[in-house]
């Protein structure tokens, strides 16, 4: 037991100068607080963001690519130099959408990552009412699968999402879509595609997104109408859509499975490069903001500290006549800097938290937001908590190392 | 060295180098027995305060060689000496150094807390008989900062004692005492010297307070010019 009479010291110290100690404490509560906020905040904001983008994307898409560049097939099959006059090229025969689909689906099921997957068959069609004619994206989809992935039930304004499910003859609108076509619930609306079928649909439901460019063309169908629609058999499949546990692993999954997928396998984060970007600033704003307030907070403990031990030096130095040692006097000083650190600590992580829930009540109404969004994650008030101890801990050991330095003849020579 | 023997000092110069260089002791050598009641005196500026800091270990700048109890101290490291110090030496300041901001009886328990070989219980009430002894039970309570010149003095002195280190070592213990107190300080040293064979090193000016001790060593101009056997 290396002496309590050192803590006792270092508590008579913290007491006897109760002013000082508070405003030491509260530089520390700040810091904390400060980071807290800041890092629970942009957590918020990244998820929020991260929602929105998620209700149009899903972690990895499988799809057809297109065929290949053959502008110039000759080239690949006679040696360099041969001279060919070929006009008018055409592709006689390439396949759409994705074959043997079922095999794929099945063998993405087995990826242990994969928390949902849902086939889609998408095209791009008209959606006619009367003199109305808008171009949009009519989208096939698996009802349960499709909302296991995109949580699309959460976005329904009108109608019911598992009612597509029970209604080959039924179509789910975007918004802003059936704003364009002046379409409500119950209306009928006339679908075209490019190979010239058209078919009648009731509108049995409308949904918002907030993601303007989805709302204004994109229309549900369950999948079997719409291969019906298409005149595809039962395997037809332009996009397979898959969630995986944690999104920002999609990038490692999409390239582990790509070389066995004979088509496209694309991660959110190469699809929409600006997002992730987004994202990583804003975790890079909140880590630089709050450590440049949690040094300003280490300062001032270090300038504190400081005064105390010149204010005290005379002291110390008694200390060490009587027979205390360099690692007594550092002891005490660190203890009183630590207790500030802790105390600062623990209130700064419940002023921090004050502010977040506040904040979180401020009214924003943008897109599908009510209020500035923001996130409780015990990481980031760990993180606050060890970094808040971490600069008190560095801001009192210099200067208690001076005061363990100090040599008492010297001070009481005078 | 003879087991007799508490502390002896072997041509023990000293330098000051500012402003500038100077030699304040000038090669001092002399022994002190065990339970000896020993006073230094001199002129002002003879060096008297200047050669207790390097007898009672804090100073460490010197040529020479110091032995206490049988040891040396010359060549021992800072935490060592500050070991040696708490159980070994008990040191009262010309100016009465206390911390301010503890109690009276604070303050005179801190050593021995440091030196933790007894119980708080038993620590606090030797401190308290201490105080008792130097009129101070009253003012035990008190912060050190609201007592008089005088009380912080025996305050100090009290400290001095708690440990009961072989040598005491005062530089003018009594010079802010009134003459009532100065012969209770006197007293408790002298019987502290014959009953318990503790050594007394003190400087002084009081001339009454000298010629009662066992032996006085005149120091003049960094030199000893009486009082060596
Ligand atoms: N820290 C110091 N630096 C330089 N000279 C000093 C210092 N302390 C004391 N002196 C000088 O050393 C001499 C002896 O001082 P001191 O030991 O305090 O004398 P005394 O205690 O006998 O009055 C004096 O001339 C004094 O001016
Ligand atoms: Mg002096």
């Amino acid at each position: 037991m290396k002496g309590p009479v050192n803590y006792e010291i270092a508590f008579v110290y913290l007491t006897s100068k109760l002013k000082q100690t508070l405003v030491a404490v509260m530089g520390v509560t700040f810091g904390i607080s400060m980071y807290v906020f800041m890092n629970s905040f942009m957590t918020g904001v990244n998820d929020v963001q991260t929602d929105l983008a998620f209700s149009a994307l899903a972690h990895i898409r499988v799809y057809n690519d297109g065929p290949a560049d053959n502008t110039d097939l000759v080239r690949k099959v006679y040696p360099e130099g041969t001279l060919s006059n070929i006009r008018s090229a055409r592709v006689i025969q390439y396949t759409e959408g994705i074959k043997h689909s079922g095999e794929i689906i099945h063998f993405l099921r087995q990826q242990p990552e994969l928390k949902a997957i849902t086939p889609e068959v998408n095209v791009n069609v008209f959606f006619r009412n009367g003199a109305n004619k808008v171009n949009g994206t009519l989208s096939g989809v698996d009802v349960e699968n499709e909302n296991r992935v995109f949580q699309s039930a959460t976005y329904m304004l009108e109608g019911n999402w598992n009612a597509l499910k029970y209604r080959n003859d039924g179509l789910i609108l975007g918004s802003g879509l059936a704003a364009n076509l002046s379409l409500h619930v119950d209306d009928n609306v006339n679908v075209l595609t490019a190979d010239g079928n058209a078919k009648t649909y009731k509108v049995i439901g409308i949904f918002q997104t907030n993601v303007t460019s989805v709302d204004k063309t994109k229309a549900y169908l369950s999948i079997g109408a719409t291969r019906q629609l298409l005149a595809k058999n039962a395997d037809y499949v332009t996009d397979i859509q898959v969630n995986i546990g944690d999104f920002h692993q999609a990038e490692k999954v999409a390239r582990r499975i790509a070389p066995i997928i004979p088509y496209k396998t694309e991660s959110w984060q190469a699809s929409n490069q600006q997002l992730e970007a987004g994202s990583r600033l804003r975790d890079i704003i909140a880590v630089a903001v709050s450590l440049t307030i949690l040094l300003v907070a280490g300062f001032g403990i270090y300038n504190i500290m400081n005064m105390t031990i010149n204010e005290k030096i005379r002291e110390i130095a008694i200390l060490k006549a009587m027979g205390f040692n360099g690692k007594d006097i550092t002891r005490i000083f660190l203890t009183l800097a630590m207790v500030i650190g802790l105390v600062g600590g623990v209130i700064g992580l419940l002023f921090g938290y004050a502010v977040s829930v506040t904040v979180n009540h401020i009214p924003f109404r943008i897109a599908s937001l009510k209020y500035l969004p923001m996130a409780y994650r015990w990481q980031d008030y760990s993180m606050a908590f060890c970094f808040g101890l971490a600069t008190t801990f560095i801001a009192g050991y210099m200067p208690s190392r001076r005061a363990s330095r100090i040599d008492p003849v010297i001070i009481i020579r005078g | 060295m003879s087991a007799t023997i508490a502390l002896r000092a072997e041509n023990i110069i000293k330098y000051f180098d500012q402003p500038e260089r100077f030699q304040v002791l000038k090669g001092i050598s002399f022994d002190v027995q065990k339970g000896e009641f020993l006073a230094l005196v001199g002129k002002s500026g003879s060096g008297k305060s200047t050669l207790l800091y390097v007898l009672s270990t804090m100073d460490t700048d010197y040529e020479g060689g110091l032995h206490v109890s049988g040891e040396k101290m010359t060549g021992k490291t800072q935490n060592e000496l500050a070991a040696f110090r708490n159980s070994q030496i008990g040191f009262v300041f010309q100016f009465h150094y206390l911390l301010p901001e503890f109690t009276a009886l604070h303050n005179v328990m801190l050593p021995a807390l440091k030196l933790g070989r007894k119980s708080r219980a038993q620590i606090e009430e030797e401190a308290m008989a201490h105080l008792s002894t130097l009129d101070l039970r009253d003012q035990a309570m008190k912060a050190a900062s609201k007592l008089s010149g005088g009380q912080q003095q025996r305050v100090a002195i009290a400290r001095a004692l708690i440990n009961e280190p072989s040598i005491i070592m005062g530089d003018e213990p009594t010079g802010n005492l009134d003459s009532r107190n100065t012969q209770v300080v006197f007293d408790i040293f002298r019987g502290l010297a014959r009953e318990k064979g503790q050594t007394i090193i003190t400087v002084t000016h009081d001339e009454d307070f000298a010629r009662n001790c066992d032996r006085v060593i005149e120091l003049s101009d960094g030199r000893v010019i009486s009082g060596v056997h």
